[in-house]
Order: structure tokens, then sequence, then C-alpha cells
């Protein structure tokens, strides 16, 4: 069917889903599926949004596709709206919605344009930036920038990098900087405490990387290029505390100061909007199914406010099933049935101490009453003392996982990955894993590979005498071999001695994650949690 | 969301500051002093900052820099950014050549 108008026949579909990445993807599948016809725009070259660029797990519960990795899931959602018929259509930018539901689109420099029963709009996000003397000079990036250079076009962002910005997106790509090789000098904020999961941070530290929280850029050095950062300490009016001026040298400063929802085409478009600083700014004001104030227009995913993939795929289905609520290819009940399903598994990603009500929010205990390590807040690793007091984390004989997770986050592979019924998490999937003494821990590593947090570790003081076998994650190349010494580093990152690999283990079903066994002196069993390869320090 | 604010408020006069010379808009080269001056010559949106100095006009189409200028703006005239009208989104939502804006095809056929 085609509509006339000023002299343009417009092409009709069902859906017009703006935006391919984890939302629209899913959005448009669900609309699929249910027998509409859809169509998605997308201005990229490439599917899948920010999908690809994520080469780490996913946290949430198996619902969730938690412990596959992000570009898995952007190949697993291709191929699936292939499959259900979904047209996607790439290089092919929006320029604007029109009244009822007319969408024009640039496609290789052809303004064309479409007719929708009804729109979903999943643009995603767009950096934020901050100012400071220098910040134009090239070696300024934004996080994102440096994940599309590394994990989509094999280049190395540069050599030593600044990270600002201590939330999850800093602390996943300084980790990822440190695979691709570069060396993380420091990752500061402006903010007292660390912004992102605490076991997150930890894997940066380990590897010795420094926190300067409280930290703030003061000026980007060089004069054709970055060649350096100067750092100064804040107060609590975030005024530079004079004297406490640091210089880190470095080629590349990453900026990581959280996301804003790109969702001008839905002012344009008319819905009403409403600044909400807890969704990071602009977004159209919705109903729980995610339509706008427009009927038949819906949103999903960052561009109703800022959140994360796993999140913004439930509200891609959601709003899939709504539109197909709304033109009538299902019915109410089919719908409330569904979206009920859909939103329990959402407000299951929404609990714990990073829920969105919990922003802002300084929490001194975990939702079981343990005290949350301020020590992992302002300096990214637990001490010693501290992990010995989580339900993680229990002396036995023998081998048996130890598992640092301090924080409520939802994420709960650990629990299914173990076949022994080594560790509980319980229906709640925020509550910290629990190890069971009495069950039999066989050393199969599975949990180790599954915990997106890389916190779990086997501990085996039986092996040898004098000597613990610490079985630790490991995700970098090249990869350690068999009889290889090098530096053990605990926690905070610092050499405590030296360290000899005893096993490597890979398997398929670990998904990249090496499993590396090294042996220690025994006093430092409770210590020890990196590996550093000696060639690498001689490089 | 429309807002009303009353333009006779006094803001005080220009003063320069030491960053005011921080590009703050790239695509369109816009410094913070250029900026600040604007809104003390009665720019008190950010809609009238954008047709005066182009801010946010560029290649970026503000994705950069509107927030930035949200802040500057906030500050001066001493209120909340929440408080402040976001500027005119209209189409084309990206920069677009005139010869394909006039380039309209039927139905995508």
């Amino acid at each position: 069917m085609t509509f006339e108008r000023a002299g343009a026949v417009m092409k009709r579909y069902d859906v017009i889903v703006v935006g391919a990445g984890p939302a629209g993807l899913t959005a448009s599948i669900e609309a699929a599926k249910n027998g509409l016809k859809v169509v998605v725009f997308d201005e990229n070259a490439k599917p899948g949004g920010q999908l690809f660029k994520q080469i780490h797990k996913f946290f949430g519960s198996k619902e969730h596709k938690a412990k596959m990795r992000g570009f898995k899931i952007g190949d697993e959602l291709l191929k699936t709206a292939s499959e259900v018929g979904v047209e996607v259509v790439l290089n092919a930018t929006v320029i604007g919605i029109f009244p009822d539901k007319e969408v024009t689109v640039n496609i290789e420099d052809q303004l064309i344009h479409y007719k929708g029963d009804a729109i979903i709009v999943a643009t995603g996000a767009t950096e934020n930036m901050v100012t400071f003397e220098g910040w134009t000079l090239p070696g300024v990036i934004g996080a994102g920038a440096a994940q599309t250079m590394m994990n989509l076009h094999s280049v190395k962002p540069g050599n030593k990098v600044l990270m600002l910005g201590s939330g999850n997106v800093g602390l996943v790509v300084s980790y990822q900087l440190l695979q691709a090789g570069c060396e993380v000098v420091a990752v500061i904020d402006a903010a007292p405490r660390i912004g992102g999961y605490g076991v997150h941070a930890s894997k940066v530290t380990r590897c010795g990387v420094p926190f300067y929280l409280s930290h703030t850029i003061i000026k980007a050095e060089g004069d054709t290029r970055v060649t350096g950062v100067t750092v100064g300490e804040v107060d609590g009016n975030w005024q530079i505390i004079e004297g406490t001026q640091k210089y880190f040298e470095a080629d590349t400063i990453c900026l990581a100061v959280g996301l804003s929802p790109m969702s001008q085409l839905l002012k344009m478009a008319g819905c009403t909007m409403e600044q909400d600083p807890k969704k990071g700014g602009l977004v159209p004001v919705c109903n729980q199914y995610g339509e706008t104030s427009i009927s038949g227009i819906f949103v999903a995913g960052d561009v109703s406010g800022i959140e994360e993939a796993s999140s913004a795929m439930i509200e891609g289905k959601i709003s899939g099933i709504a539109a197909a609520y709304s033109l009538g290819y299902i019915d109410e009940e089919s719908l409330v049935t569904k979206a009920k399903v859909l939103e329990a598994s959402l407000r299951s990603l929404r609990q714990g101490m990073f829920a969105p009500e919990n922003r802002g929010k300084i929490l001194d205990k975990t939702e079981e009453g343990y005290d949350i390590s301020m020590n992992l807040l302002k300096r990214g690793y637990l001490t010693e003392e501290e992990v010995e007091s989580y339900p993680g984390v229990k002396s036995k004989k023998g081998i048996h996982p130890v598992i640092e997770c301090s924080q409520n986050i939802p994420c709960n592979p650990c629990q299914d990955a173990c076949s022994k019924k080594c560790i509980l998490i319980g229906e709640k999937i925020t509550s910290l894993p629990v190890v069971d003494k009495e069950a039999t821990c066989t050393g199969c590593g599975m949990c180790v590979a599954a915990c997106s947090g890389q916190s779990i570790f086997l501990v085996d003081e039986s092996q040898e005498e004098g000597y613990t076998y610490i079985t630790i994650p490991y995700e970098f190349l090249p990869l350690p071999k068999k009889g290889d010494i090098g530096l053990a580093l605990n926690r905070s990152g610092s050499e405590v001695g030296q360290a000899e690999v005893v096993k490597v283990k890979t398997a398929k079903a670990y998904d990249h994650t090496h499993l590396l066994t090294i042996k220690v002196p025994t006093e430092l069993g409770l210590k020890v949690r990196f590996f550093k390869q000696l060639q690498e320090v001689l490089v | 969301m429309s807002k009303i604010r009353d333009r006779s408020i006094d803001i005080g006069t220009y003063c320069p500051q030491p960053d005011d010379q921080l590009i703050i808009c790239r695509c369109e080269e816009i410094t913070k002093g250029e900026i600040r001056q604007a809104i003390y010559d009665g720019m008190h949106t950010l809609t009238e900052l954008r047709r005066f100095l182009r801010t946010g006009m560029g290649p970026c189409q503000g994705q950069s820099c509107s927030k930035i200028i949200q802040g500057i703006l906030a500050r001066e005239l001493k209120i909340s950014h929440l408080e402040l009208e976001p500027a005119m989104s209209r189409a084309p939502m990206r920069p677009i050549e005139m010869s394909v804006l006039g380039n309209e095809v039927k139905g995508g056929e």
C-alpha cells in the first residue's frame, strides 16, 4: 500500500525502527515475530550499535544473556532478525519524523519518504564531554571512540592512556585498553567514589592501574598533540586544591564521563519531553510499554534513559510487543501476559546497590548486612581483611572457590556454573554469592570463567607443601605457558613476589577466559590475585 | 515544557574569566568567552545562543557541546540547567547536502 503526498509516494511499513542497536534489534524481532512488517534504519555501516564493541562478558542472569560477550549477543540478534524477516537498512540516516508517522531517510544521497503505522525510536545515546585546557588537542578521545578503534578496527588508540571517569564505561574500557596492550597510567574521577562495579575496578587495579578519586584534569599538555596530563585534587566544591597537582606522561586522554540520550528525533516529532538528570538528560515521557505522548511512537533503550545493553534489550522487547498490540496484531491479554514477564526481568536488573533509585546514595551495608568496602570504592580493591568478611570467601582444605564479590549487583552465572552446588545466590540475583563449605569443589573452573566480574579464584593449599595454587581468570595475550616464571601481583597491583605457572587451561565452555594456575609461597596465597609475565616487564 | 523566563532580570555585566579562550563548540570554533559575552548581550535561551553564535549548528549538531553550553548558560543566569528550555530540534537531524535534501525519492522503490 502506498500513500500519495506532495508528489512523493511513500513505502509503508507496520513498524519503522530507528537504530539497530540492542534495543532496536530486539524491538524489531519481537514485532516481526508477531507478524508485523518491520524495517530498521541505522546510520552506521555496521549494525549492532555498541554491542559489537563489547568484548566483555555481560552481567545479569541467564534470561539476560549473562556471561555472554556483547558482540556474540549482537551476532545472535542479527541472525534472529534475519530469520524472522526484519529488514535492516544500513547507512540510512533518519533525518526527520513528521506528522502521521512519516519518516524521511537519507539513503545513498537520496531522501526517501517512508510511512510507518508505528515507530520505535531506539537511537541510543551520545557521549558527554568535559572541557579543560587542551581538550581539543588530538589525543583527547571519548571512551566509545577508544572502543571503536580497538574492538572494531584493531587499532591501538595510544600507548599511554589516562582515563577520566570511573563509571562502568571507564572501567570496562580501561581493562580493554590493557588487553589491547596500552598502558593505563591512571583512572581519575572528580567524584569521591568509584562509580562503576567494584569487580570491574578490581580487575583494573590488580593489573597495577592506580585510581585517583576526587581528581580532575587541569590541563592536557602538548602543542600539536597530547604529551601529558596535569591533574589535581578537588575539594567539596569541585575546586582544585592548590599544591595537589600531579603530572602524568600520556599520549591519550580517554573521556568516560557519562552519556546523554539521543532524543532529538522525539522532540522534533512533538513528543512530550522532560529533563531527568537520573535518566541522563532530555527524555520522552512514556508509559510502562515505552509509548510516548504520541500514540504509536515508542522508545526503547538509552534514548529513554541511560542504562545498559541488558535492560535496553528487554525494553526493546516490550516496545516491540506493545507496537504489535497497538496495531491490533495481538490482543490485550497477550500484551499484558508477555509484558509482565519482561517487566519482572527488567526489575531484577534494576535492583541492588547500582539500581536507579540508589544513584548518588552512599550505602554502607549490603542487602545482607555486610559492610561495603570503602577501600574498594576509593582505591579499587578489597583489603585482605575485608575480603575474608564476605560469604564467598571461606577457608577450606583442598581446592575451593574464593569469590571476592562484595556488592549487590544483578548477576548470578556463578551459581549455574557450579554443578556441585558449591555456590548459592538464591532467587534474588543481586544477593552476594555464598560458598557452601560442605559441597565438594572439583576444581572444574567453570565458575571462574563464568564470573563476568572476574572475581572468582580457585585456591588450593593441599597440592604442594609450602605452596598455594591459585587459579585466576586470564584474558591477555600472549598466553603464558606452563613453567613460566612471572611477577605475583596482589589486589592493589603491587608486586609481592614471584609466581610460577603450573597450568594453563583453555576450553570452549570458558569462552576465551583462560584459567591460569600459578603457584606462590603459602604465605602469599591470600594476597596474590594477578600474574604479570616477565617478558612483558622487559618490554 | 514551555518555560517563561523574566528577561528583565539583571545578571550584571560580563566579566572576563581566565578560561574564556577555551573552545566549547568545536565544529563552529566558538569559545567560552564568546558564549558568556552573548549571554550578557541578552541571549538567555539555548535557541537564541544557537541563532546568534551558531553553537551546536556544525557537523555534530551539538552532540558534544550542548550539555556544556547548557551548563555555562545556567551558571551565568544563576539557575538550574533543568529550568532551561532545550534547544529546538528540527529536521534535518543530521547535516545533509542541499542536493540530497532536494533529491526526494518516491517510496523507496
